[in-house]
């Protein structure tokens, strides 16, 4: 395809624009920012895409701002063998016209005109080539995805395989075969989508596949189950028959062994009965041995019986005689025993008169004492009586003093109390000084109140003057002296202490104060001798009171029984006497110690005497009672001897005995003999093989004890097993396993089919990728070497993608190479698609404002390469950019600069010369009818 | 004296064609339920042959052998057994055969079937003559384990002798006659050397058989199989009957050999096993056995195995599964004979140009079409390892087919 010319009116900032392009070769658009380069391009796309009745998001963006009018595309385009002019305006008025030049004349309108351009597009070019080979603006110059479009592909079939292999299926459908552009690789993935139903990626079965699997194995666990327990009853079953035979076999062999039995039986019991036999003529024979020898007993009694009467008769006769020797010493004992007596007696008599005499001693002894101590005790109570006078005595004297310590000193004090105020009076009255000096000649006859005084000369002599006071030298003179008023005040004090002291005197019953010292001192002697009598009465009495004194004197009265003679004779020579008393006492009793001592004496020798007298009696007792039991003994055993001989005499019973002998000797034989016989049979190698048998017979019960248990579990078993309808079970377990293995088998087919497809799809498609890359690679390498240099080499992928690029020797992998590297590759990538493609299946390489990443050589060395790529008269190559300098370096471009294109400020402006022309610096002279033809591109590499 | 001779009814007995396809998740619905209608139908027959003998009046219904498919049949086969033997009132001897022989497991003998078994049938496990009617005695030669060792027809008879007077005398056995059998090593087979014997000497009147599945008599008419009342196996020739035999008695015990027995075989079953052999090469082929299948009357209860030979294209061969799997809707089973169809599939170069393919999808369709031819041409001239081949070019031809489905989406 090629676009001749396009005209935007109202669409998006672009008032109304038209732009011719070249061609063939390369149209550089170039403009400011937002002059609308990029819009033009866009509104080709929707030129196609869109119908006019379209209100999508990219048509309602293409309204312009601000104007009520629809935005309008017109293009006129070159494709195949196709010329048109083609018109649509979207939104308001819509509109849509289609002016068909070539091949021949033709005017559609509306949805046919579109659908009729959509037909003649699908047909003549291939439309994701379109858009692969546009580099958009703001995008990553990445690699293109080229693998897979039908037009280079086309291309690469030409190039890779040559005009032999290929050409002629490719001739035949090459213009059917374009109604299935795209559905190769689409073939690939719908084969993939299909082997995905079956298997991961990874090989493992899924979805339908791996549920006919899973059915497919639980189906065969259900019938291994089913068939097992089909086959555990058939086992059963056959254990049944088994058990059967088994069981019956056992009975037979019981029965023949209960007849062996019986018959081993019938032996042993017959050797029973001689067993029996022969045991009781061990009995018998037992039997009289014990008889003979009882009997032999019998008669070993019987003399032992006479022998003990013998002896009996000896014994009595023997006693008899010691009974007789014992009798006279009895006699000889008591005689001496009686002398002893006697001895004794008197000796007990002496005894008794020395104590009597000892006794009176004593008596008489403590009654002398007994005088005496009443004595004491008489004299002790009469001082006891003398002292408790003198204190009464001192007690009434007390009673008489009422003075105490406190009376006194209350006196004195007062007494004090005169004394002060007479001091008082003194010091405070009129002092009259008398003196007599020394020269005079003696002492003046003076009188002092009348009274004569003395005073000599030298002498002094001062006077109070308390009351009126006259002194005088009768004759000769007389003073009187009166006190002053103060004299009187003092008098009256001293008056009233005195008045207090005699009243205080009067209370007391005293004189004054001395007297009631005095008074006082005596109290004290008195309470003196008031205590000297008390400790006297205590003294006296010792502790005890004066009752039990008297008591003790009373009963010592009693005691001497108030006979006042021998109070009289102790009285008289007390103290001689009572030592006569007490040594004639000690005599006496000095020789009733004697003479107790000496019956003491003879009654021991008295009591020897009886002791001996005593023994010889029991022993004659002794004598006496031995004598009696031999004597009884032998009486006894005479009589038994007697008893005994009356029924059955000594000779008898000895025959008796020997008889016993005999017969027992004969029994014993006998049985010897019997026993012998039963001997000789075997009685317990018979006993043996009975025991046996019998074990035998136990052990068949057991047998078929255990065969019946066994049998009847195999039978439960059984009989629950019939009821589980395991056939029924099995059937369906068949069936399902059948129908499981079918469908496994079935999608396992499928699986494997769409395997094989989708492998021999990718083979097949790997093949011819790998054909396409060597003339891809030729190519570019050849358009990439004109900026990196001859040294490049470049590595290309099935999927012709460039993979590494080699330079100098040195091999980096695409993606690692700089930014301007990668868009420069990339670009030369697209330029040699443009290249390679076939003018007629061409469409426009887009480049929208690349190579920012690359410096100015390099931008001088792609211009080469644009004309290089164009140098072939292949593709038209449309180049927009705000910066005309990048693409300087191309030499054969067509540069169309683009102005803003903004609506006039008043009128809409409507006529032709109001459009902004652009015109072609450069004219294209071919037309569509001078295209080369596609056999006449060089094959390359 | 008449009576009702059958035997095999294999009550509880599964077809496995009839379930075929219900699990497949396709046509659950018609396969599924033609088993169900299969095992009605065997219930059906024993209904139509017990009215059939109470119509005939006959003394009794004798059943030798095979009365269920197996002694471990579940309760509710044996119930409905029970209630289609309890839909009439002649008298019934069961013996017990090789599929059911009285040994421990014996269904005969369970107590579901011994509780429900109507009064009027009468099991025949002891081996010996039972007296079952004044006159008539029969001699029962029942199966007591799966593998006997020795002819227990020929055992029986051996304790026998002569019938008395007047009465007339019929043995019951089951198993295969040794003059059918191609092996006759088998210690079980009847020997027909010990059966003519008795039959000529009146030790016995009529030997009733079981085991075969096919109406069959001998030359004497004496020794009959009556067949299966409905039929079990492709294979059966003539099954779906019973016998209705009339013995009549000599006075003086003889058999006579002319007029004694007289056997009518009576249709009871319904349904059918139908094979049906065709060659398919062309599309004429294909309409004729379209054609064949359409005209079938009483499909519902018709099981078909086909056997087909001949070459297809792979269209051809779409159009054949297609056809088949319509008429399996209708009929109770339509399925191709593995051991007797040869169908080879070899993709034409129609096949290939309607794909319309260009580029590496036409040489992979290319290649997958020689594959397939090839490996088919190979699996002709190696017949023995056709399986094998099979399995190569099927792969091939399968691919082809899902490559043209995904041509075509």
């Amino acid at each position: 395809m090629r676009l001749l010319r396009i005209r935007l009116s109202h669409f998006r900032g672009v008032h109304d624009r038209e732009v011719t392009l070249a061609e063939d070769g390369i149209t550089v658009l170039q403009g400011e920012n937002e002059v609308g380069k990029t819009t033009t391009v866009r509104a080709l796309d929707l030129l196609v895409d869109a119908p006019d009745s379209s209100r999508r998001a990219d048509v309602r963006a293409a309204a312009p701002a601000g104007i009520d009018a629809g935005p309008e595309v017109e293009a006129e385009i070159l494709t195949g063998p196709y010329r048109f002019v083609y018109r649509k305006r979207w939104l308001r008025r819509p509109l849509t016209e289609l002016t068909l030049t070539a091949p021949a004349a033709l005017q559609l309108t509306g949805a046919e005109a579109h659908a009729r351009v959509v037909a003649i597009l699908d047909e003549t070019m291939d439309r994701d080539l379109w858009r692969a080979l546009r580099v958009e603006q703001h995008t990553p110059a990445g690699q293109a995805r080229l693998g897979g479009h039908d037009a280079l592909t086309r291309a690469l079939d030409r190039a890779a395989g040559g005009p032999d292999a290929a050409a002629p299926a490719n001739q035949g459908t090459h213009v059917t075969g374009t109604a299935h552009a795209g559905t190769d690789s689409d073939l690939v993935e719908r084969a993939e989508a299909e082997l995905r139903r079956y298997r991961t990626p990874n090989g493992r079965p899924t979805g339908e596949l791996r549920e006919a699997e899973e059915r497919s194995a639980g189906a065969r666990v259900e019938h291994e189950r089913c068939r097992h327990a089909v086959d555990a009853v058939e086992d059963d079953v056959a254990e049944r028959e088994r058990l059967d035979a088994e069981s019956a076999a056992l009975d037979r062999r019981r029965r023949e062994h209960q007849a062996h039995v019986a018959e081993l039986e019938d032996r042993w019991s017959g050797l029973q009965s001689r067993l029996r036999e022969v045991e009781t003529a061990h009995g018998h024979a037992v039997l009289l041995r014990e008889r003979a020898e009882s009997a032999g007993a019998r008669a070993q009694a019987r003399r032992a019986l006479v022998a003990a009467a013998d002896e009996a008769a000896r014994t009595a006769t023997r006693t008899g005689e010691i009974v007789a020797e014992h009798h006279d010493a009895r006699t000889a004992a008591r005689k001496e025993r009686d002398a002893r007596h006697a001895e004794h007696q008197r000796a007990r008599t002496a005894a008794g008169l020395a104590r009597e005499q000892a006794r009176a001693a004593d008596a008489a002894l403590a009654r002398a004492h007994d005088h005496a101590e009443l004595a004491d005790l008489e004299a002790r109570l009469q001082r006891v009586a003398d002292a408790e006078e003198g204190r009464r005595a001192a007690d009434a004297e007390l009673a008489a003093i009422s003075v105490d310590e406190d009376t006194v000193e209350t006196l004195d004090r007062l007494a004090r109390d005169v004394l002060r105020a007479e001091a008082a009076q003194e010091a405070g009255s009129a002092r009259v000084e008398l003196v007599v000096p020394d020269t005079a000649a003696g002492a003046p006859e003076l009188r002092l109140d009348g009274e004569p005084a003395h005073l000599a000369p030298g002498q002094t002599r001062r006077l109070p003057v308390r009351a009126a006071l006259s002194v005088s030298l009768p004759g000769q003179l007389d003073v009187h002296v009166r006190p002053g008023r103060d004299g009187h005040a003092l008098a009256d004090a001293v008056r009233a202490a005195v008045e207090e002291l005699a009243t205080a005197c009067a209370d007391a019953g005293v004189v004054g104060p001395d007297a009631a010292r005095a008074a006082l001192r005596r109290a004290e002697d008195a309470r003196r001798h008031r205590h000297d009598h008390e400790l006297t009465v205590d003294r006296e009495l010792a502790g005890r009171s004066l009752a039990e004194v008297r008591a003790a004197r009373e009963t010592l009265r009693d005691r001497l029984g108030g006979s006042d003679a021998a109070p009289a004779t102790v009285r008289t020579d007390g103290v001689p006497d009572r030592e006569q008393l007490r040594a004639a006492a000690t005599t006496a009793r000095a020789a009733a110690d004697d003479a107790a001592a000496h019956a003491e004496e003879t009654d021991h020798l008295r009591g020897l005497a009886e002791e001996a007298v005593r023994e010889v009696e029991t022993t004659a007792a002794l004598a006496a009672q031995r004598a009696a039991d031999a004597r009884h003994a032998h009486e006894c055993r005479a009589a038994e001897l007697t008893d005994a001989r009356t029924t059955a005499p000594d000779a008898e019973l000895d025959t008796d005995a020997a008889d016993g002998l005999a017969r027992a000797r004969e029994a014993e034989n006998a049985h010897e003999s019997l026993a012998a016989a039963l001997a000789a049979d075997d009685p317990d190698s018979v006993e043996a093989l009975v025991v046996n048998a019998r074990r035998v017979d136990e052990r068949l019960n057991a047998d078929t004890v255990a065969l019946d248990r066994t049998r009847a579990e195999t039978t439960g078993r059984l009989q629950s097993a019939g009821h589980q309808g395991w056939h029924d079970q099995l059937l369906a377990a068949e069936i399902e396993l059948d129908a499981a293995t079918r469908e496994h088998t079935a999608v396992a087919r499928r699986a494997r089919a769409a395997h094989r497809l989708h492998d021999t799809l990718l083979r097949h498609r790997d093949a011819v990728r790998r054909a396409y890359v060597a003339p891809f690679r030729s190519e570019v390498e050849r358009l990439a070497r004109i900026v990196f240099g001859p040294s490049l080499s470049l590595e290309v992928d099935e999927a012709l993608r460039i993979t590494h690029r080699t330079l100098a020797g040195v091999t980096v992998p695409f993606d690692e190479l700089s930014s301007g590297a990668q868009e420069q590759l990339a670009l030369c990538a697209r330029l040699a698609c443009a290249a390679l493609v076939d003018p007629a299946d061409g469409v426009p390489v887009v480049i929208d404002d690349a190579l920012g990443h690359s410096d100015p050589d390099r931008l001088a060395r792609l211009g080469a390469v644009f004309t290089a790529a164009t140098s072939r008269g292949a593709g038209q190559i449309l180049v927009l950019t705000c910066t005309p300098e990048r693409y300087r370096g191309v030499g054969a471009a067509t540069v169309v600069a683009l102005t803003p294109s903004r609506p006039p400020a008043r009128e809409p402006a409507r006529e032709p010369m109001g459009w902004d022309r652009t015109v072609a610096t450069r004219e294209v002279a071919r037309d569509v009818g001078e295209d080369p033809p596609a056999a006449a591109l060089p094959p390359t590499g | 004296m008449r009576f009702v001779h059958t035997a095999d009814w294999q009550l509880g007995m599964t077809r496995r064609f009839l379930a075929a396809g219900s699990n497949t998740g396709r046509a659950v619905g018609s396969a599924g339920e033609a088993q169900a209608r299969f095992a009605q139908a065997r219930l059906d027959a024993v209904r139509t042959l017990g009215a059939l003998a109470d119509a005939e009046g006959a003394a009794f219904v004798l059943v030798c052998g095979d009365v269920f498919e197996s002694n471990l049949v579940g309760r509710d086969v044996v119930a409905r057994a029970c209630e289609a033997l309890r839909s009439f009132t002649t008298p019934v001897l069961l013996l017990p055969g090789n599929h059911d022989p009285a040994d421990a497991a014996c269904v005969l003998r369970r107590s579901d079937f011994v509780r429900r078994c109507p009064p009027h049938v009468t099991v025949l496990d002891r081996p010996g003559v039972h007296q079952v009617a004044d006159g008539v005695e029969v001699v029962a030669a029942p199966w007591s384990s799966k593998h006997p060792v020795s002819d227990l027809v020929a055992d029986q008879l051996a304790e026998l002798g002569p019938a008395p007077a007047g009465t007339i005398r019929i043995m019951a056995g089951h198993g295969g006659l040794d003059t059918l059998a191609p092996d006759t090593s088998d210690p079980a087979l009847i020997r027909s050397a010990s059966v003519h014997p008795a039959l000529a000497d009146g030790r016995i009147h009529y030997l009733a058989l079981g085991d075969r599945h096919s109406t069959w008599t001998d030359a004497t008419g004496r020794v009959r199989y009556p067949g299966a009342p409905e039929v079990t196996h492709h294979d059966e020739v003539d099954p779906g009957n019973v016998l209705v035999v009339d013995v009549h008695a000599d006075p003086n015990g003889r058999a006579d050999p002319t007029n004694e027995v007289r056997a009518r075989s009576v249709p009871v079953g319904r349904w059918r096993f139908v094979r049906h052999q065709a060659a398919l090469d062309t599309d004429a082929d294909l309409d004729a056995l379209d054609g064949w299948l359409a005209a079938r009357a009483d499909k519902e209860s018709t099981a078909v195995r086909l056997g087909l030979v001949g070459t297809l294209t792979l269209r051809q061969r779409a159009r054949l599964d297609e056809l088949v799997a319509a008429h399996s809707h209708v009929y109770a089973a339509v399925e191709l004979s593995r051991r007797r169809s040869q169908l080879v599939t070899r993709p034409d170069d129609a096949d290939l140009g309607a794909l319309d393919l260009v580029g590496f999808a036409a040489s992979a369709a290319r290649e997958l079409h020689g594959a397939a031819r090839d490996e088919a041409n190979g699996a002709d001239t190696a017949p023995v390892d056709r399986e094998l081949d099979d399995a190569a070019s099927t792969e091939a031809r399968d691919a082809l087919g899902l490559l043209h489905r995904l041509v075509a989406r």
